[in-house]
């Protein structure tokens, strides 16, 4: 497998007027591509913090992330600006968060269509891909309905249509299932190996250590550090 | 992406109509306000702007400096003063524009209209629309008439009516005059009324005495310049060729342009050359501008206070990759939708409202979206300019949310520190205005209903005034046989000739009077306004004899006035008012009567003083005034007539009865006085309802703006509700907690509304010549309004939300 992250020396500091708060201790991470890497650790333990930083939606104060895209170009998004941010996150990575955060305004089908929106050079084709990725997790009926209109799990599925949608080199899971039901929750694991069996890179924060065995391999966060990275025979 | 902005635009507005309603409303009426105002102001400022030479045309404006008398600049000018210019300055291109009232017979029947003497050039000069005959010599015969578009439908039943006769009867007698040419009616923004137009002959001319008489002023005197440098370079010679031409018309030792300032002013400033009236367009102007700001912070408030709400949705599109200035432009485009949304919807607001408007106003205007379609154009450039400047902060202040920390917090974030200070402010701004508007409206209410009930040294009710008895047409014994006749009519208790008249300022004429032993100068001599006034005039009008008595027909003593006569030996009696003894110098009214002055080359000796009576603009100072005694005048006299017992029209109808029998010649023209003095009250009225509705509405938009806000932060607040519920907190006490929030800045605004209101009001009630003292009340009556108004706005909202129960709350993010 060629490899697709490389995290060197993460840290992340939180300073207010008079704490400061180390949320990541040089933290350094290689993950290759087709691995479904599941993250677990105790509440404030730094798992969301690497995943926001992993995402390009928070910063690290020190360190470099390198991101190595399919035609093989390295980058380090630790240095990259906001603009090009934007359009790496748009272009390469997926998100799927505990509380699903669909757009109340907008529909199922407009909220996965936002999945295509910011990547650009879609146009005209949208539709049929939209609606491959809702018969993939299984909501294609449930198109014209608003969030609020349908049960959790099926919120989260269509919020797992919008990552997927645009088919990203990375899809990053913030507790997928924390917000659902024991069958639920089952479904969206379901569906996230079937992802990954599919060829897609997948990191996973999660609570369940049920839900982390499912995963090719387990790094554990104690205190914003990296205590163990263990890969797993499924 | 168009698309998704325009979905997102929608879905605001089905999904969150409360916002939305809000939203709309405020800005709709704000800018309704705007466009109504604009309207106005247009309307106002653009008078004579029908003919296509404005900008090349002047008119002669005249400012006389008497003593005891305002300097303000009159339109108009003496009736040769175009000759004489031309004589000095044989370039001089000009026309003149007398206005007269002519009688139009149709069959048996007559009618009262106005006919304006113009030169043969006129409708060349203003390029006058003409619709049928030939511009150019329409008015060279003095036989033709010149009739504009309704009038020959009036009269002919058909537009081009050229060729046809018409039978008139003016100064020059009964005539037969055929129709030469038919013009367009003109826009109703004009101070020219061309309905019946005829050459103004040098025979007409020699029938007026005073035609090259300095100090006169009859008639409106037009020039044209090809340049502004053209028409600066005649004004700057104005004050010598004044000094050349009057030669001693103001006394030998007088240079006359000191007494009499000619000046010549651009044709599309007439209207508003009142400095009063100037200002009054301009507040209200301001007025419509205020609403627009308002309007657009209520926009500010909300749209940052909804970007909170929105936060989630911008975290979620950043973190799909959209860049920030992507989302900007959303957002602006969002805003420009909202406006342009806004504006339909205020148009629709001001054509419904434009017939009240008019009708509180005593306005004519309209919305033609065909003829104003580029005034319309600018009017939304403006009101979109404006708003994007609006919608810059919310644009920048939601793009620049973070994703991680939004999408991390359960609680919806308010735009930080600097927006929550943002808000405050605005909020404070807005009550500020609202709290100055309450200032302003009751001030101006107060003002005028003072001006309305003040006692104006005269009985202004049961008062007729029989205008008709001064047509040229009229004869002696027709006068004295009417006088008689209303006199034997039942109810009716007086009745006189005069030519002072209530709310006429058609006959007034002014002169120097001058104590034995003073200097007669006539820049240091009291002038006064004197009349002819008939036998029981006084008695008639109700005034107040100070001193002394009125005139009696029976005194042999209380001479006749005859103005014409060389015996200068004889001594008239005269009555003067209270500021007229005050201008001569007595100490008191007493110390005025039995005293001689000289007057118009005579001895007068006054008999009584009168307290002053109110006969013209409240606006203006009263001026000293001088009665003469003639129970026989002919000039410009009407016929006054007390009445009681009998309704206004039940009178009116007798008195037409009576007109005619005795000169059925002549139209019946009558008015009241209360009618005729109402000309000078009813503009400013008019003006107090625009500024009421447009403040009134602009404090409405201050109440909606309020409300929203406060929505939106109890909204916000819902979680630490509950918070405080479960440890114990009583609905009264959050509810005391949430009105605390929003009345602590209501509360400054009211107050700092305070000096400004002040300066306003004094500033508008100066204006006044009887003017009411600073009604001190208002200010906290104001200020207590407002917070009434802001408490009742919030405390809905905050009742609503310290009544959820603590685990609703608790559960709401």
């Amino acid at each position: 497998m060629t490899s697709l992250i490389e995290l060197q020396n993460i840290t992340r500091l939180y300073r207010s007027d008079e704490v400061e708060t180390t949320a990541l201790h040089n933290i350094s991470l290689h993950i290759k591509r087709g691995e479904f890497v599941a993250i677990m650790g105790p509440s404030g333990c730094g798992k969301s913090t690497l995943l926001n930083i992993l995402g390009t939606i928070d910063r690290p104060t020190s360190g470099a992330y390198l991101f190595t895209d399919a035609s093989g170009a390295q980058q380090d998004l630790a240095r990259m600006n906001e603009v090009n941010l934007a359009r790496h996150r748009a272009r390469h990575l997926g998100f799927i968060f505990q509380s699903f955060n669909l757009v109340d305004d907008l529909t199922i089908y407009e909220n996965i269509e936002l999945g295509l929106l910011y990547r650009g050079g879609v146009k005209g084709g949208r539709r049929p891909i939209i609606e491959a990725a809702m018969d993939k997790v299984g909501i294609g009926h449930r198109a014209r309905h608003f969030p609020h209109q349908l049960s959790g799990g099926q919120q989260q599925r269509a919020a797992i249509a919008r990552a997927i949608v645009g088919s990203p080199d990375l899809i990053l899971a913030d507790e997928p299932t924390g917000n659902l039901d024991t069958e639920n929750g089952a479904q969206v694991m379901q569906i996230l190996q079937t992802l990954n069996q599919g060829g897609a890179t997948i990191i996973m924060v999660t609570h369940s250590q049920s839900h982390a065995d499912q995963a090719t391999r387990q790094v554990d966060i104690l205190d914003g550090q990296l205590v163990a990275s263990v890969a797993q025979v499924l | 992406m168009l698309k998704s902005t325009f979905t997102a635009f929608y879905r605001s507005f089905v999904r969150h109509p409360l916002y939305a309603l809000l939203n709309l409303l405020g800005l709709s009426l704000g800018i309704a306000v705007f466009i109504a105002l604009s309207l106005f102001y247009r309307f106002e400022t653009s008078y004579e702007s029908w003919s296509p030479k404005l900008p090349q045309i002047y008119t002669i404006g005249i400012s006389f400096h008497f003593p005891g008398m305002t300097d303000d600049t009159g339109i108009g000018s003496m009736g040769g003063l175009l000759e004489e210019l031309k004589t000095a300055y044989p370039q001089t291109d000009g026309t003149r524009y007398w206005p007269d009232s002519v009688i139009v017979h149709k069959g048996a029947d007559v009618f009262n209209e106005q006919i304006n003497l113009v030169d043969a050039n006129f409708l060349i000069f203003f390029a006058v629309p003409v619709v049928y005959g030939d511009p150019a010599n329409a008015l060279s015969d003095p036989s033709h008439v010149v009739l504009s578009a309704s009038l020959a439908r009036k009269y002919f039943g058909v537009t081009n009516a050229v060729g046809r006769t018409m039978v008139l009867n003016d100064e020059e007698g009964l005539k037969t005059y055929t129709v030469s040419a038919i013009v367009a009616d003109l826009p109703k923004n004009t101070e020219m009324k061309l309905d019946i137009l005829r050459l103004l002959t040098p025979q007409r001319t020699a029938l007026r005495s005073n035609w090259h008489h300095w100090g006169s002023v009859q008639l409106a005197t037009y020039l044209k310049f090809k340049s502004r440098t053209e028409a600066n370079a005649l004004a700057v010679q104005f004050p010598a060729f004044t000094d050349r031409q009057a030669g001693q018309s103001f006394g030998p030792d007088v240079k006359p342009h000191k007494m009499l300032e000619l000046k010549l002013i651009p044709l599309a400033d007439a209207h508003l050359i009142s400095p009063k009236l100037k200002a009054a367009v301009i507040s209200l102007g301001v007025v419509g501008i205020v609403a627009l700001a308002l309007a657009l912070i209520n926009y500010v408030n909300l749209a940052t206070a909804r970007a909170g709400l929105r936060a989630r949705e911008v975290a979620v599109r950043k973190t799909l990759g959209a860049a920030p200035l992507a989302l900007r432009l959303q957002f602006i485009f969002e805003a420009m939708l909202t406006l342009l949304l806004a504006f339909l919807v205020a148009l629709s607001f001001v054509e419904l409202s434009l017939p009240l408007l008019n009708s509180a106003g005593g306005l004519s205007l309209k919305l033609d979206y065909h003829a104003d379609a580029l005034w319309i154009a600018s009017v939304l450039a403006i009101v979109m300019v404006a708003g994007l400047v609006a919608a810059l902060y919310p644009a920048f202040a939601l793009s620049a949310f973070k994703p991680a920390q939004v999408l991390a917090s359960s609680r919806t974030p308010g735009g930080g520190r600097t927006a929550g200070i943002l808000r405050t402010g605005l909020a404070m701004v807005q009550f500020t205005a609202v709290a100055v508007a309450f200032i302003l409206i009751m001030g101006f209410l107060l003002q005028i209903r003072h001006i309305q009930n003040a006692d104006i040294g005269f009985q202004r009710s049961n008062l007729m005034i029989v205008n008709s008895i001064r047509d040229n047409a009229v004869t002696q014994s027709q006068r004295d046989a009417f006088v008689a006749g209303a006199n034997a009519l039942p109810g009716v208790s007086y009745v006189t000739i005069a030519n002072a008249i209530p709310g006429d300022t058609s006959s007034v004429n002014n002169s120097n009077i001058v104590r034995p032993g003073q200097v007669d100068s006539a820049t240091e001599s009291p002038t006064v306004n004197y009349s002819i006034v008939g036998p029981e005039y006084f008695q008639l009008l109700g005034a107040k004899m100070l001193v002394g008595r009125v005139f009696d027909v029976q005194r042999g003593e209380d001479q006749m006035w005859d103005d014409k006569t060389t015996d200068k030996d004889r001594v008239y009696s005269v009555v003067i008012s209270r500021r007229a003894a005050r201008d001569m110098g007595f100490p008191t009214p007493q110390a005025a009567l039995n005293q001689t002055a000289r007057f118009n080359d005579h001895t007068v000796r006054i008999i009584g003083v009168v307290e002053d009576m109110r006969f013209y603009n409240p606006n203006e100072p009263i001026p000293a005034k001088l009665y003469l005694f003639d129970a026989h005048a002919s000039e410009s006299v009407v016929g006054m007539v007390r009445y009681q017992g009998l309704s206004a029209p039940a009178m009116r109808e007798k008195l037409q009865h009576l007109w005619r029998q005795i000169a059925p010649a002549v139209p019946f023209d009558v008015t009241s006085a209360a009618d005729n003095l109402d000309k000078y009250y009813k503009p400013e009225r008019d003006r107090t309802h625009l500024f009421t509705i447009g403040a009134g509405i602009a404090a409405l938009i201050g109440c909606i703006g309020l409300y929203g806000m406060a929505a939106f932060n109890t909204g916000r607040r819902v979680r630490e509700i509950g918070v405080r519920k479960v440890l114990g907190a009583s609905a009264g006490r959050v509810v005391g907690l949430l009105l605390r929030q929003f009345l602590y800045p209501v509360a400054i605004a009211s107050l700092i509304a305070w000096p400004l209101g002040w300066l306003a009001l004094e500033r508008w009630l100066s204006q006044f010549d009887d003017a009411i003292a600073m009604p001190l009340w208002v200010f906290p009556v104001a200020s207590g309004v407002a917070l009434a108004i802001a408490l009742v706005t919030v405390a809905g909202v905050a009742f609503g939300a310290a009544s959820t129960e603590p685990g609703k709350a608790l559960r709401h993010e």
